[in-house]
Formats: structure tokens, C-alpha cells, sequence
């Protein structure tokens, strides 16, 4: 499996590059009105708007560094029906990884998954699609793309 | 003062009471004066009755009964000379009548009684004397007896007619008499009563009279008393007693006022006295202590004036010898002025060198700053090449997840980008460690820089230094050239100063002389001294006589 490699604050984290859309540099976004304080704000992107989820913001409860490797991962969830975009640091390395082991998983955050065992740092593989609360699944429902 | 009050209080008491009892009396006269003589008095009553006698005794003039009866006495007569002495007596009696009636004219007022008294009583009576003078006289001295009768007739309707009026006058004078009794008595009483009125009234007025003069005279005699307590006292020497003040403006008022003013000046005149005597007797201690320490100093003085005549002397001598030195020390400061110019000339070139390590340090100063914007730019340059490698990274991995996702087909594509990748990474290390290079050149460039102008800085006060050493390298030399003058000033100076000396030697004869003088003069001013203290003493004795009260 090749794996794209990112950090959230300390914690090293990876997902699969065959859910991966595009990976941006951080642009200006637009502002959500009235959604979560983990969603950065909406992203146009290939004529739909994306909403963009800051994983600093839900792993080390701080807003994202300004650097350059501070980038925009665009994701495909629902089977590819519908994007979301990752907001993360270090986005900068692809891993090739042959295995996985599963590690503590917290029930509370079910977008967190195994390890990647073959890695140095054994970062956690993200499931975008378990990343959104209902209130954003509900958001997405009203921009279709 | 129960004493005093009592003694001026019952003088004022016995004046009054004396005033009251000889008023009484004096009252107590008049009313008896009045009372006896009033009408139907005592007095009164003895008058009347004389009057009453009178006029039951003699016969009435106004009344013409006398007359009537001497006509009738004549009828009878026969002998001549009774007849004449009976006609005479007649005459008598009508120039009486008229007399009286004349008076009675004047004195009556005009009213009905004066009327029937002078016109219908006289004209009655009148013809009564006509007809006797006019036809009886003459018929009686004729002896015709019977004319006679006739004109007697005549003359008895005459006198009974003026008798009738003469009742009628009687009358009218009794009742005038009764109405003026009674009005002279009604006058009377009124005049007691006013008489007893005026009697209560003035004793009213004494009594209050008495009651104030008593009063003023207690509060006076106290106040008086209280004046004399104070007076007394201050006699004595206590000067504490308060003297109340006192609201009256009388003249006891003023008084107390002013004892009490008096008192209190009194007090502070010895309170200031005593101040006074406490300081001059301590003045005259100082001045018996002083004036021994000056003793002392004189007879040290003399001493001393010995002392210095023999210092003066070995002065003389001492100068003498520093003329010697000064002549050695005149050589000295010409060797001194060489060596100072050749300092000078040494300190002008060192000035020079000084200016040309100032001008290189400039320049310097002036590279460095180039060498610091070559950095800048150098730096800007080093950020652009990390934009073109982060591009490059992002490219990349966009490229290689493509190739990824094409499977099979993209294997090729997907070790390019990852070639790629590792490229742009490596440019990314080696731009980092640029700019750190960069940084670390900037740091040193920036130190050099202050080095520099730290350097300069001390170049330029180095020349400051050098100018101000120079100048005074200057002045040295100019204060060396200006010594020799002054060595022979100095050289005078010391020829003066022996000379000098020798006079002071005599001068300080003069002044033991002096010393001496003074010394009695002291003795005396020390019994002086005594002689003060001992009337201090005495004044102090004196004053501690005096109480304060606030000591």
C-alpha cells in the first residue's frame, strides 16, 4: 500500500493514496458559517465546495502552523461520492507499507485506524469517512457533487 | 463683708427710716394744722364766738333801731341840754350809719343782698334821718309837740320799713354764711384726703428707694470688698487671684476691671522679671566664666608671644637657607622646559598616524555594510529556491499518487516522481543549510561592524587625547618660563620676611605689654562680675516673693 505521511501536532499519522484526490498548497478558504471549530473552512474544488477539516485542531486541540508543509489533503469518502479536505503539517513523504497492526483505537475517534508496523514512527492510518460528526455529514447531503 | 454690707446697708437703712418717722410727723402736724383751724374748728368756733359777742354787745350802725329809740327818748324830754346831747348823739349815729354804709358799698358784690342793704334798707333809712334832721329836729327845739308826733309817725313807717329789709338781709347773710361753712368744710376734707394720698404715695417711693439703694449698696460693697481681698493679696505678693469680670458698667464695674488688668500686668511684669533675673544671673555667670578663660588666655598669651618671638627668629634664619634652594630649583625648571618640547613635537606626529587609522576604520565600516546587503540579497534568493522545492514536492507527490491509482501502467511514472521527489528534497536540504550559512554571515558581518565602530570611536577620543596632552604639554612650558620670574619675586619676597620678622619680635614686646594691661583690666571686670551676680541674687529673692500661680 502507498501511503501518504502527515503530522497533527506531535502525532504521526498516514492514509491511503488511493483515497487521495489531490494534495494542495494551503490556500484562503472560505468560512463556515455556524459549523464546527475542527472545520477550517470550504474549499472550491472541481465545482463542488469541500469542506475542510483541521486534524491539528481534533488531535492536539490547536490551529495548524503557517509553514510550507502545511498542506490541503482533498479525500474521497462515500466511494468516491462526495470530498473532504485534511488540513495537516509535514504532508511532504509517500511510504510504501506491506503491513499493519492495529493499535489502541479510542471509540470516541473511529476515524483513527492501525498502524503502519514497517515505519519508523508507526504513524495511525485515517479513514476520512468515519471523520465527520453528523453535523457535517448533513452538510455534505446539502452540497452533492 | 457681712461686716461692710451691714455697715453701709444700715447707714442707708437709719437715713431712710429717720426721713420716714420726721415725715410722719411732719404729716401728722399738717393734718392737726388743718384740722384746727377749720371751719367749725376749734379756732373757728373761739372767732365766731367773739365775733357773736361783738355783735350781741354793741349795737348794729347799719341798723337804725339806736336812732329810732334816741327819736323816741326826745318826744318825752324837757330839758334843753339833754335834748342837744340827744340830738348830738343822733348826729354821731347817722355819720356812722353813713360811714358804714359807705364800706359796705365797697365791700359787698353785686347781688339781692347788696340791694336791700344799700338801696332799700339805706333809702328807708335816709328818710328816716331827712325827716328827723329836716321836720322833727326843728318842731322838737321849737317845742311843738303835736308837729312833732306827726313827724315821729312819719318817721316810725320809715324805720319799720328799713327794718323789714334789714330781716331780709339777715337772713340772706345767714344762709350765705351756712353755704360757705359748708364749702370750706367739703374743701377741707378734700384737701386731708390729697394730704393722706400723697402721705401713702411718698412712702411708696421711699420704701423702693430704700430697696434699691439697699441693693446697689450690697452688690457695690461686695464688689468693693471683693476689690480690696484682691488688692490685699497682691499686697502680699500673690499674684494668682483671678479677678471675675464683672458685666457692670459702673464705676465699682470698672474698678474690679481695672485691678484685674492690674493684676495681670503685674504678673507679667514679674513673670518677664523673673525671666529676666534668671537670664542675667546666668549672663553673669557666663561672664565671671568667660572672663576667667580670658585671663587664662592671656597669661597663655604671653607665653605664647615669647614663643612666637623666638619662632620669628628662627624664621628669619629658615628663609635664609630656602633662598639658597631656590636658586637649584631655577635650574631645574629649565631642564624641565626642554624635555616638555620634545613631548610636544613627539605628540604631533602620533596625532597624524592617529587621523589615518581613523580614516582606514571608516572604510571598513563602509565595506562591511556592502558585504551585509549582498547577504540580504543572498537570502532572498535562498527563499525563492525553497518555494521551487516545495512546489516541486507537492508536484510530486500529486504525480506519484496518480501513477499509483493508474496500477500497472504508472509503475514507470511513479518512480520518475519519486526520483523527483528525492531531488527537490535534496534542494531543500541544501537550501536550508545556505541559509544558515547566510545567517551565521550576517551574525559576524554585524559584530565586525560594531567592532569597527567601537574602534573608531576610540581613534577619535585617542585623538581628542592626544590634542588635549599636546596642549597641555603647552602650558607647561609656558608655566616653567614664567617660574624664573617668579623665583625672584619669591627671592624678594624672603628678604621682605626677615625683615618682617625682626618686627614682629618687636611687635610682640608691645603686645606682652598689652597682655599685662588686660590682665588687671579682667580682675576688675571679675568683681564687677560679682558684684552683679550679687544683686541678681538679691533681685531673685525678691521676686520668688511673688506667687504666679502657673509655677
Amino acid at each position: 500500500m502507498l501511503a501518504l505521511t502527515f503530522r497533527a501536532g506531535e502525532t504521526p499519522l498516514a492514509i491511503d493514496t488511493q483515497l487521495v484526490v489531490e494534495v494542495l498548497p494551503r490556500v484562503t478558504l472560505q468560512k463556515a458559517a455556524l459549523a464546527p471549530e475542527a472545520v477550517v473552512g470550504l474549499l472550491p474544488f472541481r465545482g463542488t465546495l469541500t469542506p475542510v477539516v483541521d486534524l491539528c485542531w481534533l488531535v492536539a486541540g490547536r490551529s495548524a502552523r503557517g509553514q510550507l508543509g502545511t498542506r490541503i489533503i482533498v479525500t474521497q469518502v462515500d466511494s468516491g461520492a462526495r470530498y473532504v479536505g485534511l488540513l495537516a503539517e509535514d504532508v511532504s513523504e509517500l511510504v510504501d507499507s506491506r503491513d499493519t497492526i492495529l493499535g489502541l483505537n479510542n471509540l470516541d475517534h473511529t476515524w483513527l485506524g492501525e498502524h503502519l508496523a514497517d515505519q519508523p514512527e508507526m504513524p495511525m492510518i485515517v479513514h476520512p469517512s468515519e471523520l465527520l460528526p453528523d453535523a457535517l455529514q448533513r452538510l455534505f447531503e446539502a452540497n452533492p457533487p | 463683708m457681712s461686716r461692710g454690707e451691714s455697715q453701709l446697708a444700715s447707714r442707708l437703712s437709719m437715713f431712710v427710716l429717720v426721713f420716714l418717722t420726721l415725715y410722719a410727723v411732719f404729716a401728722f402736724v399738717a393734718w392737726r394744722t388743718l384740722d384746727q383751724v377749720r371751719v367749725k374748728g376749734p379756732y373757728y368756733t373761739e372767732i365766731m364766738l367773739g365775733n357773736e359777742l361783738i355783735a350781741d354787745v354793741l349795737p348794729p350802725p347799719q341798723y337804725i333801731i339806736e336812732s329810732y329809740l334816741l327819736t323816741l327818748q326826745l318826744i318825752d324830754e324837757r330839758d334843753p341840754s339833754e335834748i342837744s346831747r340827744l340830738i348830738e348823739e343822733g348826729n354821731e349815729l347817722r355819720v356812722t350809719y353813713e360811714a358804714r354804709q359807705e364800706y359796705w358799698k365797697r365791700a359787698l358784690d353785686d347781688s339781692t343782698m347788696k340791694d336791700l342793704m344799700t338801696v332799700t334798707a339805706s333809702r328807708a333809712a335816709m328818710e328816716f334821718f331827712r325827716i328827723r334832721d329836716d321836720v322833727y329836729i326843728p318842731a322838737i327845739r321849737a317845742d311843738d309837740r303835736v308837729a312833732a308826733r306827726a313827724a315821729l309817725d312819719q318817721m316810725r313807717q320809715r324805720y319799720e320799713a328799713h327794718r323789714y329789709a334789714i330781716d331780709e338781709v339777715w337772713e340772706l347773710a345767714e344762709t350765705r354764711n351756712a353755704d360757705y361753712e359748708k364749702r370750706a368744710d367739703a374743701l377741707i376734707g378734700e384737701q386731708i384726703r390729697t394730704l393722706v394720698i400723697l402721705a401713702i404715695g411718698v412712702v411708696l417711693v421711699v420704701v423702693v428707694m430704700a430697696w434699691f439703694a439697699r441693693r446697689s449698696a450690697q452688690s457695690l460693697s461686695a464688689r468693693v470688698l471683693l476689690v480690696s481681698d484682691v488688692a490685699g493679696r497682691v499686697a502680699q505678693g500673690d499674684l494668682t487671684t483671678e479677678v471675675p469680670p464683672s458685666d457692670a458698667g459702673d464705676e465699682a464695674g470698672r474698678l474690679l476691671g481695672a485691678i484685674g488688668g492690674m493684676t495681670q500686668s503685674l504678673r507679667g511684669l514679674v513673670t518677664r522679671v523673673k525671666q529676666a533675673s534668671v537670664e542675667l544671673m546666668s549672663t553673669a555667670t557666663e561672664f565671671a566664666a568667660t572672663s576667667r578663660q580670658q585671663e587664662a588666655t592671656v597669661q597663655g598669651f604671653g607665653a605664647s608671644t615669647n614663643e612666637i618671638a623666638a619662632a620669628v627668629k628662627q624664621i628669619a634664619a629658615t628663609s635664609q637657607e630656602l633662598l639658597a634652594t631656590m636658586e637649584g630649583l631655577n635650574a631645574v625648571s629649565g631642564q624641565t622646559a626642554d624635555l616638555a618640547e620634545a613631548g610636544q613635537s613627539g605628540l604631533s606626529n602620533l596625532d597624524s598616524t592617529m587621523d589615518r587609522l581613523a580614516q582606514a576604520a571608516n572604510a571598513m565600516s563602509a565595506r562591511l555594510a556592502a558585504i551585509r546587503e549582498e547577504a540580504a540579497e543572498i537570502t532572498g534568493v535562498v527563499t525563492t529556491i525553497s518555494k521551487v522545492a516545495d512546489q516541486t514536492n507537492l508536484l510530486s507527490i500529486n504525480a506519484a499518487i496518480e501513477a499509483e491509482k493508474a496500477g500497472e501502467q504508472g509503475l514507470g511514472f511513479l518512480v520518475l516522481a519519486r526520483e523527483i521527489r528525492r531531488l527537490a528534497d535534496q534542494t531543500a536540504v541544501a537550501t536550508l543549510d545556505i541559509e544558515q550559512m547566510v545567517k551565521q554571515m550576517q551574525t559576524a558581518v554585524s559584530a565586525g561592524v560594531m567592532e569597527i565602530d567601537r574602534f573608531a570611536e576610540e581613534v577619535r577620543s585617542g585623538v581628542g587625547t592626544v590634542d588635549r596632552v599636546g596642549g597641555q604639554f603647552g602650558q607647561i612650558i609656558s608655566q616653567v618660563k614664567t617660574l624664573s620670574e617668579r623665583f625672584d619675586t619669591v627671592n624678594h619676597g624672603m628678604r621682605s620676611q626677615s625683615q618682617g620678622a625682626r618686627q614682629i619680635g618687636e611687635a610682640m614686646g608691645q603686645l606682652l605689654d598689652g597682655a599685662r594691661q588686660t590682665s588687671v583690666s579682667l580682675r576688675e571686670f571679675n568683681a564687677a562680675t560679682e558684684g552683679l551676680r550679687d544683686a541678681v541674687t538679691v533681685l531673685k529673692t525678691e521676686i520668688a516673693k511673688f506667687k504666679l500661680g502657673n509655677d
